[in-house]
């Protein structure tokens, strides 16, 4: 039980059950819950172009999620999102349409696949670390999309791969709304394993393999299986994103899983916040937010800047990497960290420190 | 054999700016150990001033290289102060997100100025052919080569006998012994970026000669990585090398085998390397101290 | 007194969500006119996707510009029977995930049809348009988007990709005469570069020519094509036909004069006008062009409207070129199938404007193009091309509608 003061001095915990209880205060518990609510409102709020930003976002979750478990938790850099996001939207369109795999079952697969992909692709990348394993996964992201782009006879090369609406129990999903559910199912899923995963003794060796990795290996962390498990558990995640996507949209191109795409979730962790998994959430809601907004204003503001539409891109392009440049000169700590900084204020109040 | 020739020439001429972009990410590398993902951009902005500066304004080229040096030298400094002066120290990560972030600035901002439809080609390299019996070798090619040599060359020699070059080394090698013995840290770390934005600069302006100025000129800058890990992060020569190795590979493979095969040539190059020898042909092995 | 705890952030969290709820609710729903006025009716709203910043950014600004151009023009003219043209009008950056986001919004905003532009999109959206039943009209001109049994509501206005190459190795089958000449494809590294390729092979098998055909895909962002020239060479080629834009397309030929290179190049429909022959200059001479849309060099009536238009802003069809009235036309026959529905009192909706622009009837661009005629039974909007060929730095006609 929390003191009961007006200002909080801090979290106390009385019994060994409360220490260990997933969400720590009650004040906690409420901010959940309202979240909660909101998330199963929205649908019947929101317009439906929101509508569609807001699954996008949650299906980003997941994959950033993946990302973060890999870079922000064992500190191995990867600009290969895209390239996994490809193998598992590819292996569940083509087990879908090819071998007439049920949806359900083809995206399990798909996660299987990818993480193995990424278990497999980890192995030479053990020895490189920092600026090395960056640009060694820089190579493997290109030569992902070139194998899907060539491999014809698979994945259709460059042509897209259109799948039929999902659909179970003969419902079909055909529209956002009907999708928003099964993505938030499937991003509260992610988002509670992965914390849940950082309690446990095998996340908290990655944690020391990404704080000081000799140390970790005196220690008597397997720096090697704790290295591959990382992998394999963040492809998994990035796969399970990656065949969402390809049953939500319906079309598989290798367009959706570029190099750019990569860097967008990089920028995701970074500006959520590195090594944190509410700092997730709120990074893929604010990098899919921004530029939808950005759109809409730019939309109303056409009548009186006729040429500003066709600037929109480039103003795009250019305000996303000032968010990231500003994030990090000046939080580098990412929307998690403010977000600690301003209930930290709340808490103390009157207070100042 | 013709054949094998004009590929040699073609090859070679990508290879030469490929050396001179990744110059300037050693550069930058050495003197502050900061990873420029930018390098492409840099040879954007200064493809697209020169551009300005000759088809727009219409100076003459002696006029239109030193403008687009110029700018890009400021550019440099001004990114070297308000970038990467705050995340001196930060964790690699942070300064490769910084450096991205940097490169979707400069790309943005390019094309708001300049829109996205590819531009006319300065023309200031001579046209047309050198005939060497059967063999055609175009002239645009073959003065962008000697240039890039030239300015290869230049930079060669600059860091090996010029005061300021040998306090670029000097900052690499040691700050601190750098730092007692007189030398500006801060002024070398402004300088190097200089440097950097003005070979960019001088690729661009060869690249957008040859090929034109469009918004994609900014691809070549990955192809960078593939250089420079092959060479070696920290050695100039090493850069020139696998500058050209790289470009006479593509341009072979896209000959004689084709199929696309070229676009990744460069990044099975690199994974090789990683693998076999991760400090590339020239590099110095590192040994990592706890 | 003692307060329950968390009581103060419960009441400040509540407010600030709820605060935010609203927020979103009111945000949405850009309503951008790009045509207002025009009649006092109830004004009519169509899609329009567009590349304006993007990989085809060149071609697709005139493009836009011809679309934006011609719903102006209507609706200052009295607009469809009285309606306005309302265009929900924006740039996708060739990227498909953003032509979804914005397809999206165009139906909650209750279009009644889209006019797209690239492959990508219009291969992305074709199962939704076809399940929201809008339709669908676009710049891409693949054949697999002609047959109403398979796509209902894609409409082909111009000839297919396939169409021009059959009519350009028709061409190159006349020059050689019987003698045995070798042919080579180079295409944009896309579906869209793809999409003829097959039928390419398919009609010269069936005209029984005598030909070598071997295609050759050109990599984005490259800075020349020697690697696929000297492929080309080696093959023999004699004929290079060129399915991209006119950047990469002006390049190849460039890097074509540059090697002394015995080949004639062919261009399909998008990189056959001024903006190949400005970049590519001396290299253009002798360029053979397969081209539905007529360039502004020619005379022909069709003009007229669009270069009095073009004046009153400004401008000129030798400014924009002819892509722009490539735009103007494509939207000016969607804007024909709503006019007879208006005229014939009914409903505009996506499936009566299906059936509409089926039934009717041939419709004439005044000789920019062949006359555009859909049925139930296809949506190929037209099968011949023209064919020009470029001397002196212009496009000049050889044949005004060669059929395949």
């Amino acid at each position: 039980m929390t003191t009961a003061t007006a200002t909080r001095t801090g979290t106390y915990h009385r019994s060994y059950r409360s220490d260990q209880r997933l969400v720590q205060s009650h004040a906690a518990r409420v901010r959940l819950l309202l979240a909660l609510v909101v998330l199963l409102a929205l649908p019947f709020v929101l317009e439906p172009f929101w509508l569609t930003v807001a699954c996008q976002a949650g299906i980003a979750v997941i994959a950033a999620l993946g990302l973060n478990i890999l870079t922000g938790f064992t500190g191995q850099i990867s600009l290969a999102t895209g390239g996994f996001l490809a193998v598992g939207a590819y292996t569940s369109a083509l087990l879908t349409q090819r071998a007439g795999l049920p949806v359900p079952l083809s995206v399990a697969a798909a996660v299987l696949v990818t993480a193995a992909a990424g278990a497999l692709l980890s192995l030479p990348a053990l020895r490189l670390r920092g600026l090395y394993l960056a640009i060694a996964s820089l190579a493997a992201q290109e030569i992902i999309i070139f194998a899907v782009r060539n491999w014809e006879f698979v994945t259709g090369g460059n042509d897209a791969i259109s799948l039929p609406r999902l659909e179970l129990f003969g419902f079909v999903f055909r529209r956002d709304f009907h999708w928003y559910w099964v993505i938030l199912v499937f991003a509260v899923l992610a988002v509670v394993t992965a914390r849940n995963l950082f309690r446990t003794g095998a996340g908290r060796q990655l944690m020391a393999v990404r704080d000081q990795e000799v140390a970790a290996e005196a220690m008597g962390v397997d720096i090697a299986r704790a290295k591959v498990t990382a992998f394999a558990v963040s492809s998994g995640y990035i796969g399970l994103a990656g065949a969402l996507t390809a049953h939500y949209t319906g079309i598989v191109t290798w367009e959706r899983f570029t190099l750019e795409v990569s860097v967008l979730y990089l920028a995701i962790i970074i500006v959520g916040g590195l090594g944190s998994i509410a700092g997730t959430v709120y990074g893929a809601a604010f990098m899919f937010l921004l530029p939808a907004v950005i759109t809409q204003t730019g939309q109303r503001l056409q009548s009186s800047y006729p040429s500003l539409i066709e600037r929109l891109p480039a103003i795009q392009i250019m305000i996303f990497g000032l968010v990231i440049v500003l994030f990090l000169i000046l939080e580098p700590r990412g929307l998690d960290r403010i977000w600690q900084r301003v209930k930290g204020t709340l808490g103390r109040w009157p207070f100042r420190y | 054999m013709t054949n094998f020739i004009q590929l040699t020439m073609f090859g070679l001429s990508n290879g030469a700016i490929l050396a001179l972009a990744a110059l300037g990410f050693v550069l930058i590398f050495k003197a502050s150990g900061v990873i420029n993902f930018a390098q492409g951009e840099f040879l954007l902005v200064g493809a697209y001033v020169f551009y300005a500066a000759v088809v727009v304004l219409g100076l003459p080229w002696y006029l239109g290289v030193p403008a687009a040096i110029a700018v890009a030298v400021v550019l440099g400094l001004i990114v070297e102060r308000t970038v990467l002066r705050p995340m001196l120290g930060a964790e690699p990560i942070a300064i490769i997100m910084a450096t991205i972030g940097l490169s979707s600035v400069l790309l943005g901002g390019v094309q708001v100025l300049f829109g996205t439809a590819p531009k006319a080609r300065p023309e200031v390299l001579p046209s047309g052919s050198l005939a060497i019996g059967d063999i055609q070798l175009p002239w645009d090619r073959v003065v962008a080569v000697l240039i890039a040599a030239v300015a290869l060359t230049a930079f060669s020699l600059f860091f090996t006998r010029s005061r300021h070059g040998i306090a670029i080394r000097a900052v690499a090698d040691d700050q601190q012994a750098a730092l007692t013995v007189g030398i500006s840290v801060r002024r070398v770390f402004a300088l190097s970026w200089a440097l950097a934005a003005a070979t960019a600069v001088v690729g661009g302006i060869l690249l957008a000669s040859i090929t034109g100025v469009a918004p994609t000129l900014a691809g070549f800058g990955l192809v960078v990585f593939p250089v420079v890990i092959l060479g070696g992060l920290d050695s100039v020569p090493g850069t020139i090398v696998g500058g050209v190795i790289i470009g006479l590979l593509t341009a072979y493979v896209g000959g004689y085998v084709g199929g696309g095969l070229q676009q990744v040539v460069p990044y099975v190059v690199l994974v090789l390397i990683l693998l076999v020898r991760p400090y590339g042909l020239f590099g110095q092995a590192r040994i990592r101290r706890v | 007194m003692r307060r329950k705890p968390g009581t103060l952030i419960r009441t400040r969290g509540v407010a600030a969500l709820a605060v935010a709820a609203l927020a979103l609710t009111a945000c949405g729903g850009g309503d951008d006119t790009a045509a207002g006025g025009g009649g006092g009716g109830e004004p009519i709203k169509v899609g329009v996707l567009s590349d304006l910043s993007g990989a085809t950014a060149d071609v697709g600004t005139p493009y836009a510009e011809g679309i934006r151009g011609y719903a102006d023009w209507i609706n200052s003219n009295g607009g469809i029977e009285g309606r306005p043209l309302e265009l929900l009008a924006n740039d996708y950056g060739y990227k498909v995930p953003n032509a979804e986001q914005l397809y999206s919004q165009y139906v909650s905003e209750g279009v009644v049809a889209v006019q797209g532009w690239g492959t990508g999109d219009t291969e992305a959206l074709r199962q939704k348009v076809t399940q929201d039943e809008l339709p669908f009209m676009s710049a891409s001109y693949a054949e697999t988007l002609i047959n109403p049994e398979e796509t209902p509501y894609n409409f082909v206005v111009a000839s297919t990709y396939s169409d021009e190459m059959r009519v350009a190795l028709k061409q190159i089958a006349e020059e050689v005469g019987d003698a045995r000449t070798e042919v080579a494809v180079f295409h944009n590294d896309s579906p869209f570069g793809t999409a003829p390729i097959e039928d390419g092979a398919a009609y010269i098998e069936e005209q029984g020519y005598d030909m070598g055909y071997e295609a050759y895909a050109m990599p984005a962002g490259a800075t020349d094509y020697a690697g696929i020239l000297s492929q080309a060479k080696a093959q023999g080629a004699k004929y290079a036909i060129v399915q991209n834009v006119s950047g990469p397309g002006a390049l190849l030929a460039r890097n074509i004069e540059q090697q002394g290179l015995d080949m004639t190049v062919v261009c399909l429909v998008w990189c056959s006008d001024q903006g190949f022959i400005t970049t590519a200059g001396q290299a253009a001479e002798g360029t053979m062009m397969v081209q539905p849309w007529a360039p502004p060099t020619v005379d022909t009536e069709g003009f007229t409207e669009i270069n009095d238009y073009l004046e009153s802003t400004g401008s000129s069809m030798d400014e924009k070129g002819l892509h722009y009235s490539q735009g103007w036309y494509t939207m000016h026959v969607m804007a024909e199938g709503l006019r007879k529905l208006v005229e014939d009192g009914e409903e505009v909706t996506g499936p009566a404007l299906k059936t509409a622009l089926e039934e009717m009837g041939p419709v004439s661009t005044g000789g920019v193009s062949a006359d555009v005629e859909f049925s139930d039974e296809s949506h190929r909007g037209m099968s011949g091309s023209g064919v020009y060929k470029v001397e002196g730095g212009k496009m000049v006609q050889v044949a005004e509608s060669v059929e395949p």
